[in-house]
C-alpha cells in the first residue's frame, strides 16, 4: 500500500491559529473572485479545479475552458459536477484564448480556465477585472509562469503530492494527498500549508485538523 | 390560477388593486385604458370611478393557502409563485390519473368544491409560461389543456411577454414594426434580436418558442440550508415568526458570504402532530431580505391561522434554491436571465473557435477513459451514446479517472527492467517510476483484428500515468493530473 521513502511534510495536529472551516473556504470558489492553480502538471491541480465547479453546476451551467484539448469531463463528474451542466470550450490558440475567454466571462457563473502560456499580462488583468464586475467564479490554470500580481484572490499551490493503493504490480491507484499552499488576499495575507485528500469519488475533501510544516517537493 | 376575490368588494363594484403599481382591476376599469402593471397615480387618472384597494400580499397568501393544500392533496411538488398563481408538474400525476383531461378535471373539481372562493381557471400546457397563459385564457370549470403549445403560444399577444420579463421598450419596438403576435417574433432570426435587444430578445425568443424552464422545486442546496427545532413546539404566531425572521438572518448571512441570491425558497416546518409542511416559493426578482423574510412570514402565518401545525412547530427549515449570482436580474418566474447569458457566451465562443470547439458531454459505456465520453455540439442535439453505460464492462479502467486524456494512444517511451517498469520518458528526461499497478490485460476484438493490451498504472515523481502496452510498445491513455 504505503510507498517507502515519501514525505508529505510534518504533519502539526495541533498548529495554532489556523481554523480547518478556513481551509476549507480556500478550496471553495466564490463569485467575483479568481483562484489561482499552480503546481505541475500531475499534481492533481485538474481534478482540483474542475471539483471546484461542483457545487455550482447544480444550479447553473458551468464551462470549462480547455487550452490543450486534454480535459476528460469523467473526472469532473466523479468530483460531483453534474454532466447536463459542463460546457467544454476547447481552445489552445493565445491569439483567440483572451477573446473567447472575456466572452465567457460576460455570461457564465463558474469556469476552469487553462491560461496557455504567452498571454500578455494585461489580458490577463482585464479578466480578473471582468470577474469582478460579472461576479463570475473562477478558477485559472497558468500552463507557464503565474498570474500577474493582484488577479488572483486567492493561490493555491500543490507542493507535493502521494498517491496510495498501487504497489509495484499490486492494487490500484485509490487515493491521493495534496500538500497544499495557500497564499494572497484570500489567506488573510498570510500563507498556509494544508492536506486535501482526494478518494477518486466525489469532491476533494481537507484532512481535518491536519495543517502540515515543511512539505516535501513531490512524492509519490 | 386563481382569482382573488375580496369579502369587502361586491360583483358590481369597478375595483382596482394596487401596490405600487397596479396589480389587479375589474373588465371596466380595464376598459378604461388601465393596464396591469401601471404606475397607480397614472390608473387613478383613467379611472377616477374606480374603488382604489391596497393589495395585502399577507393576507391573499393565508387565503390562497387552502387552494395549495387542496392542489397538494391531488399532485405533489406544488410551486407558488404569488398568491393566485400556482405551478404543478403534472408528468408523474397524469400517469395516475389516467390522462391530462382526467386530471384537470379532477383538479378544477376539488377546487370548485371550494365554493366561498371565487372561479379557479386550470391550464395544462408545456412550461409554465405556456401553462400560465393556458389558464388565463381557460373558463371557470372548464380547463383548458393545450396540446399543441408551440401553436397556442404563436397565438397569444406580445402582451403576454411584459408580465413575464418586463422587456417594455422592446415590446414598443416589436408593436412599431407591425408584430403582435409571439408567432411573429419566432419569425424573426434569433441572433438579430440578441443583438438588437440583448439578453431580453433571446428570453423572448426562447419563451415564444415554447423553450421554457422545467419545473424542479426539489434542486436545493442543502449546505444552505437553515433549521431550527424546538423542544417546545412553538404555538404562538409571534413565536413562529421571530423564529422564522431569525432564520432568515441566518440565510441571508450564509447567502451573502456566498455572494448569490435566491429566486426560490422552500418553507418547511413541522408540526407536532401530522405530516411536514413543505411550500417552495419562486420570484421573477432575486429574493432581497425584506422579499425573503415577506415569504416566510407569509406562509408561516398561513399555516398556523389554518391549522396547518398541530400542536405547534417543533421545527422549522428554510432552503434556498435557484441561487444566482447577487444583483443580477434575473427573468421569468426562475433563472431563465441567467441561462440567457450563459447561452449567449457560448454562442459567442462558438462564432469565435467554430462548432467544434464548443462542447458537451455524457457517460457512455467502455473500459478505457477516452470511450466512457460522449462528445456532442454544443446547442445541438445530444449524440446518442454509443454503449450502453449500465452494461457490465468487466474489465474497464478503475476510478480515479484520469483528468487528461488523449483522444488517440500517444506512443511514449518505457524502458523495462525483467518485465518491470523502470523508467519513464516525460519529454526529454527520463523520470525512475517509483511504483506501479498491473499489468490488466485489455483484450481486444480479435475478430476484427484488434490485438490484446496491457494497462499500466505508473507512478513517478511528476505525476501517475495511465499506460498501454501492445505488441511491445507503449502508449500513454491519460495523466492523472
Amino acid at each position: 500500500m504505503g510507498i517507502e521513502g515519501l514525505t508529505t511534510g510534518q504533519i502539526d495536529l495541533a498548529s495554532p491559529g489556523v481554523e480547518w472551516g478556513d481551509q476549507r473556504d480556500l478550496l471553495q470558489l466564490r463569485s467575483g473572485q479568481v483562484t489561482e492553480l499552480v503546481g505541475d502538471p500531475g499534481s492533481g491541480l485538474t481534478r482540483m479545479g474542475l471539483g471546484q465547479l461542483a457545487p455550482f453546476s447544480r444550479s447553473h451551467t458551468v464551462v470549462v475552458v480547455d487550452s490543450r484539448g486534454l480535459i476528460s469531463p469523467e473526472a469532473a463528474w466523479e468530483t460531483g459536477v453534474v454532466s447536463e451542466r459542463m460546457v467544454v470550450v476547447r481552445c489552445g490558440s493565445p491569439h483567440l484564448w483572451p477573446k473567447v475567454a472575456s466572452a465567457l466571462l460576460e455570461g457564465v457563473q463558474a469556469m476552469y480556465i487553462e491560461v496557455p502560456a504567452g498571454i500578455k499580462e494585461r489580458e490577463l488583468r482585464r479578466l480578473g477585472a471582468i470577474a469582478r464586475a460579472r461576479r463570475v467564479a473562477v478558477a485559472m490554470r497558468p500552463m507557464g509562469g503565474r498570474l500577474p500580481a493582484g488577479v488572483a484572490f486567492v493561490r493555491l499551490r500543490v507542493l507535493g503530492v502521494t498517491w496510495e493503493g498501487a504497489d509495484r504490480g499490486h492494487g490500484k491507484l485509490t487515493r491521493r494527498r495534496l500538500v497544499v499552499e495557500a497564499s494572497g488576499k484570500g489567506a488573510s495575507g498570510a500563507t498556509r500549508r494544508f492536506e486535501v485528500e482526494d478518494e477518486g469519488k466525489g469532491p476533494l475533501r481537507l484532512v481535518p485538523d491536519v495543517v502540515t510544516g515543511q512539505a516535501g517537493r513531490l512524492v509519490s | 390560477m386563481w382569482s382573488l376575490g375580496r369579502p369587502d368588494v361586491s360583483s358590481a363594484d369597478s375595483v382596482l388593486v394596487v401596490d405600487e403599481r397596479v396589480t389587479g382591476a375589474t373588465d371596466d376599469v380595464l376598459e378604461a385604458g388601465v393596464r396591469l402593471g401601471m404606475p397607480r397615480r397614472e390608473a387613478e387618472v383613467l379611472a377616477p370611478f374606480a374603488r382604489v384597494l391596497i393589495r395585502d400580499l399577507g393576507e391573499e397568501t393565508r387565503r390562497f393557502e387552502k387552494v395549495v393544500l387542496t392542489v397538494e392533496d391531488l399532485v405533489p411538488r406544488v410551486e407558488v409563485v404569488s398568491p393566485g398563481l400556482l405551478f404543478v408538474p403534472v408528468a408523474g400525476a397524469v400517469r395516475y390519473y389516467g390522462g391530462e383531461e382526467k386530471l384537470a378535471t379532477t383538479i378544477d373539481g376539488v377546487l370548485t368544491k371550494l365554493d366561498s372562493e371565487p372561479p379557479q381557471f386550470v391550464g395544462i400546457a408545456d412550461g409554465p409560461f405556456a401553462a400560465r397563459w393556458a389558464a388565463a385564457v381557460a373558463k371557470p370549470g372548464h380547463p383548458n389543456i393545450v396540446d399543441d403549445t408551440l401553436g397556442f403560444l404563436s397565438r397569444l399577444d406580445l402582451e403576454t411577454l411584459r408580465e413575464s420579463m418586463g422587456g417594455t421598450e422592446m415590446i414598443d419596438t416589436f408593436r412599431w414594426l407591425g408584430i403582435s403576435t409571439l408567432g411573429e417574433v419566432t419569425n424573426l432570426p434569433r441572433e438579430t434580436l440578441a443583438s438588437r435587444f440583448g439578453n431580453q430578445g433571446i428570453l423572448a425568443h426562447r419563451l415564444a418558442s415554447g423553450e421554457d424552464r422545467a419545473l424542479d422545486p426539489r434542486d436545493i442546496p442543502q449546505e444552505l440550508s437553515v433549521s431550527m427545532e424546538f423542544e417546545d413546539p412553538l404555538e404562538a404566531m409571534d413565536a413562529v415568526l421571530f423564529a422564522g425572521r431569525n432564520i432568515v438572518e441566518r440565510l441571508l448571512a450564509r447567502l451573502r458570504s456566498s455572494g448569490v441570491a435566491p429566486h426560490a425558497v422552500e418553507i418547511a416546518a413541522t408540526p407536532l402532530t401530522g405530516k411536514p409542511r413543505v411550500r417552495v416559493w419562486r420570484s421573477a426578482e432575486p429574493l432581497t431580505e425584506r422579499a425573503l423574510y415577506d415569504r416566510v412570514r407569509w406562509q408561516l402565518s398561513a399555516w398556523v391561522e389554518t391549522a396547518g401545525v398541530v400542536g405547534g412547530v417543533t421545527a422549522l427549515r428554510v432552503s434556498p434554491h435557484d441561487l444566482s449570482g447577487e444583483g443580477r436580474q434575473m427573468g421569468l418566474l426562475s433563472d431563465e436571465s441567467s441561462a440567457v447569458e450563459t447561452e449567449r457566451a457560448l454562442v459567442r465562443a462558438q462564432a469565435l473557435l467554430g462548432p467544434d470547439a464548443v462542447l458537451q458531454s455524457a457517460p457512455q459505456g467502455g473500459r478505457m477513459p477516452a470511450e466512457k465520453v460522449s462528445w456532442s455540439r454544443w446547442g445541438e442535439e445530444p449524440v446518442s451514446p454509443e454503449r450502453d453505460e449500465e452494461a457490465p464492462w468487466p474489465g474497464a479502467t478503475p476510478s480515479p479517472a484520469p483528468a487528461l486524456v488523449h483522444s488517440k494512444l500517444r506512443p511514449i517511451e518505457i524502458e523495462w527492467d525483467e518485465g518491470l517498469p523502470s523508467r519513464i520518458r516525460l519529454g526529454t528526461r527520463w523520470e525512475p517510476v517509483l511504483t506501479w499497478s498491473g499489468p490488466w490485460r485489455l483484450s481486444g476484438r480479435w475478430w476484427s483484428g484488434e490485438k490484446d493490451a496491457d494497462r499500466f498504472q505508473i507512478v513517478t515523481s511528476a505525476g501517475a500515468f495511465l499506460c498501454v502496452v501492445a505488441q511491445g510498445k507503449a502508449f500513454l491513455a491519460g495523466v492523472y493530473d
